[in-house]
Order: C-alpha cells, then sequence, then structure tokens
C-alpha cells in the first residue's frame, strides 16, 4: 500500500514536470501515453493542464512586433566588412613574421653570442697588450730617465725650494753651468755647461752644495764642437 | 525517424551553415535572413528596443560566421544558433539589469495596452508575471512556450542538464500562479480538492 503511493508520487512528480511539454505537444510518443493514463486518476495535474494551456496560449498568442531585416543586416554587413579588414591586416603581420622568420632564431642566436665573444675578445687582447706594456715598461720615470730636455743639456738638479734667484745663480756660476729649461713641476732644471770644464766636475760641486737635494748627469761629456 | 527531404530546412541549414565555414558571406546572409524574424519576435519579448534586439540577433550571427567550423552535425543547426542567441541575449539582459538598477527585466518588457477583456487582462497579468521571474526561469518558460522547443532542445540550447530544465521550468510555473491569481486560483483550489 505504502509502496503504491510511494511510486504514485514518483509518478505524479515526473508527470508534472513534463506538463509544459505536454501542452506544448513536444513530447514524445511515450512520454505523452504516460501523462495522459495520469492525467485519467489525477485532477491536480488535470489543473495544471488548464493553467499551462492558458500560459502557453496567452504567450504563443501573444501579439508581436515584426521588423524587416534588411536594415539589420546591412549593419551586420558593415560589421563583418570591419571584422575581415582586421583579420586581413592580421594576416598581413604574420607575412612579415614569416619573412623576418627566415633567419633562423638559434642562427641569430648564435651569430649574436659569436659577435659578443669576438668584440669581448678583442676587448680582452686589447687589456692584454695594455698590461703587457705596462709590465715591460715601468709606470714611473725618473728625473733623469726622459729624454734631454734640450740638445745641450748635461745636469738635471733639484733645489730647495727655499733657495734665491741669487744664491741659485752663485752656485751655477761656481760650477759653470747655465739653465736650459726649468725648472718643471717637480723643480728639475736642465743644465747646460757654460764651459770646457769637465760635466762630471760640476757635477761633484753641485752636490757638495746643501741647497742641492739633487743632481745627475744626462749625458756623457758632449763633444768639443757644442760648447757654446 | 521521418526521413528528410532534399529540402528540408534542417538539411537547408547544414548545407548553408557548411558554406558559410568555408567562409561564404551570401550563405550567411540566408541563414540571417531565414533566422531574423523568429529570433526577433522571441527577443522583443523581453525588451521593447529594438536595437537591443538587433545588436544580440548580430552578436549571435558574428559568432555563427566566426565558429561555423566548429558546428558538431551531432546537434541541429537551429538548436546550434539559438543556443548562441541565448547565451548573448542572457548576457545583454544581464547587462541592462545592472545598467537600469532594475530587479527583473520589468522594465525592458512591452508595455501591454489595457483592453477591458479577460483574454487581455490575463495576457497583462502573465507579461508582468513573467517578468518578475529570474531571467533563466523567464527564458525556459518562453523557449518552451513561445518558440515551442522540446525538453531536450531546451537543454541543448541552455547547455544545461534536462533536470535543471525542469527545475527552472517547475519555479517559473510556481512564480506565475502566484503573481498570476486568476490562473492560480483554479489550480489551488483544485488541488485543495485532491488533498
Amino acid at each position: 500500500m505504502t509502496n503504491n503511493r510511494v511510486a504514485g508520487d514518483r509518478e505524479h512528480q515526473e508527470v508534472s514536470a513534463l506538463i509544459p511539454w505536454y501542452v506544448n505537444s513536444r513530447l514524445s510518443e511515450s512520454e505523452r501515453l504516460k501523462v495522459d493514463a495520469h492525467l485519467v486518476d489525477c485532477a491536480a495535474c488535470r489543473a495544471d493542464v488548464l493553467v499551462e494551456q492558458q500560459i502557453f496560449e496567452a504567450i504563443k498568442g501573444a501579439p508581436t512586433v515584426e521588423y524587416m531585416p534588411a536594415a539589420s543586416l546591412k549593419r551586420l554587413q558593415t560589421r563583418l566588412d570591419a571584422l575581415q579588414s582586421v583579420e586581413a591586416a592580421a594576416d598581413a603581420a604574420p607575412v612579415v613574421r614569416i619573412r623576418s622568420g627566415r633567419f633562423p632564431k638559434r642562427a641569430l642566436m648564435a651569430a649574436s653570442v659569436a659577435v659578443m665573444a669576438i668584440t669581448i675578445s678583442l676587448l680582452l687582447a686589447d687589456r692584454w697588450v695594455q698590461f703587457r706594456a705596462q709590465q715591460a715598461a715601468p709606470n714611473y720615470r725618473t728625473v733623469t730617465s726622459s729624454p734631454p730636455h734640450a740638445h745641450d743639456e748635461v745636469i738635471r738638479a733639484v733645489f730647495a725650494p727655499t733657495i734665491t734667484l741669487v744664491e741659485l745663480q752663485a752656485i751655477l756660476d761656481e760650477a759653470e753651468l747655465r739653465i736650459v729649461s726649468g725648472p718643471t713641476e717637480a723643480g728639475v732644471y736642465s743644465l747646460a755647461a757654460k764651459s770646457s770644464r769637465p760635466v762630471r766636475s760640476s757635477l761633484t760641486l753641485l752636490r757638495q752644495h746643501p741647497t742641492v737635494r739633487f743632481a745627475e748627469q744626462t749625458r756623457e761629456e758632449p763633444a768639443p764642437g757644442d760648447s757654446p | 525517424m521521418t526521413p528528410l527531404g532534399k529540402n528540408s530546412p534542417k538539411e537547408r541549414d547544414s548545407s548553408l551553415l557548411a558554406a558559410v565555414a568555408a567562409g561564404d558571406r551570401r550563405a550567411l546572409e540566408e541563414l540571417y535572413l531565414s533566422y531574423h524574424r523568429r529570433l526577433a519576435r522571441f527577443l522583443s519579448r523581453f525588451t521593447r528596443r529594438y536595437e537591443n534586439v538587433e545588436e544580440i540577433i548580430n552578436d549571435t550571427f558574428l559568432v555563427v560566421w566566426q565558429n561555423a567550423n566548429e558546428f558538431r552535425s551531432a546537434s541541429q543547426v537551429s538548436t546550434w544558433i539559438i543556443g548562441i542567441a541565448y547565451r548573448t541575449a542572457l548576457k545583454s539582459f544581464r547587462r541592462q539589469k545592472n545598467h537600469a538598477g532594475a530587479s527583473s527585466l520589468d522594465e525592458v518588457c512591452p508595455e501591454q495596452t489595457i483592453d477591458p477583456t479577460i483574454e487581455t487582462e490575463i495576457h497583462d497579468w502573465l507579461q508582468q508575471g513573467l517578468g518578475r521571474l529570474p531571467i533563466e526561469q523567464r527564458l525556459t518558460m518562453e523557449l518552451a512556450y513561445h518558440m515551442g522547443h522540446s525538453l531536450e532542445e531546451i537543454a541543448a540550447i541552455t547547455d544545461c542538464p534536462v533536470g535543471t530544465v525542469k527545475a527552472r521550468m517547475f519555479h517559473a510555473r510556481e512564480k506565475l500562479r502566484q503573481c498570476l491569481p486568476a490562473l492560480g486560483g483554479a489550480a489551488s483550489e483544485s488541488r485543495a480538492r485532491i488533498e
């Protein structure tokens, strides 16, 4: 008895859910027969069918406005034209990409790496040459290692910064030397012989003077003809 | 199963859609003209503005144009196209609803003229009742009653299980009965007598 009631309720729910399609005549044959059989004994579903029938008729028979499609179609065509223009532009873009793509990416990358490697190698080589040159030639210079400032220069000397011009001249006269050039930024004077006095003798005299900080012969004895 | 004639609408639609997939603009136009009337009538039940109707139809056929090659012949062309229109309309109606700040589509439903006849009165009440339904429920009812689609077709159009379609229709009917005492009263009385 209870089982029959449960089965009946289930059938009622199933049929009730199908009523909208019963009234619009879109049920399958087997479903329609099932609903027909249920309606014989179910007044509630019969009432539902009547209600849904009215709703269905009202909706189906509702007045509608007719629209002419021509203008709308024209606007769609305009949109399609625009769309196709965009697509054509998009199609053109890949051609450029394909053309540029003829250079394989890997080859381009390899070439870039090679150029970079060569550049770095050249830079390193240049730096190496500079380094070796620096190693070969000491990066300092003595007062006497540079070439003579004048062709008759025989001595370079540095005097005390407190020495006066009179004192300097007295020393030079005594040593029979004259200033060829100087002083440099480092206070170096280039001195030449004023007489035939041996340079070594003049040098010894300079070195004995307390205001002479440094004195060095830059060349051998000048040739007899070089003396003024 | 009824054999399809050479010029049956289904076969014609399939041929046209195949041509559209091949890039035939004239085939698209022919398809457009054959669907415009029914789609316009259906959509005009939701909005009084034809520009909205046209926008939905044209958006639908733009999708048809762009995706015709994705159509699988396992379903009907009409179901496929109406399914696109359904989704396009759903988006459009939701957007309109958000812009209008309306709680339902009442404000975009066509206004009914009052006629002193019972039929028109029922029709007017019905229109108001339909306007208060959630859009998915109303679309389900309109697809069944206005368009005449079967349960399975609506499931395909809305891309929902059959059970979901039944549930939406059930809730739509219940709400309509509450809105339409003239109709619901009779049903309630019948139900009361049975219980």
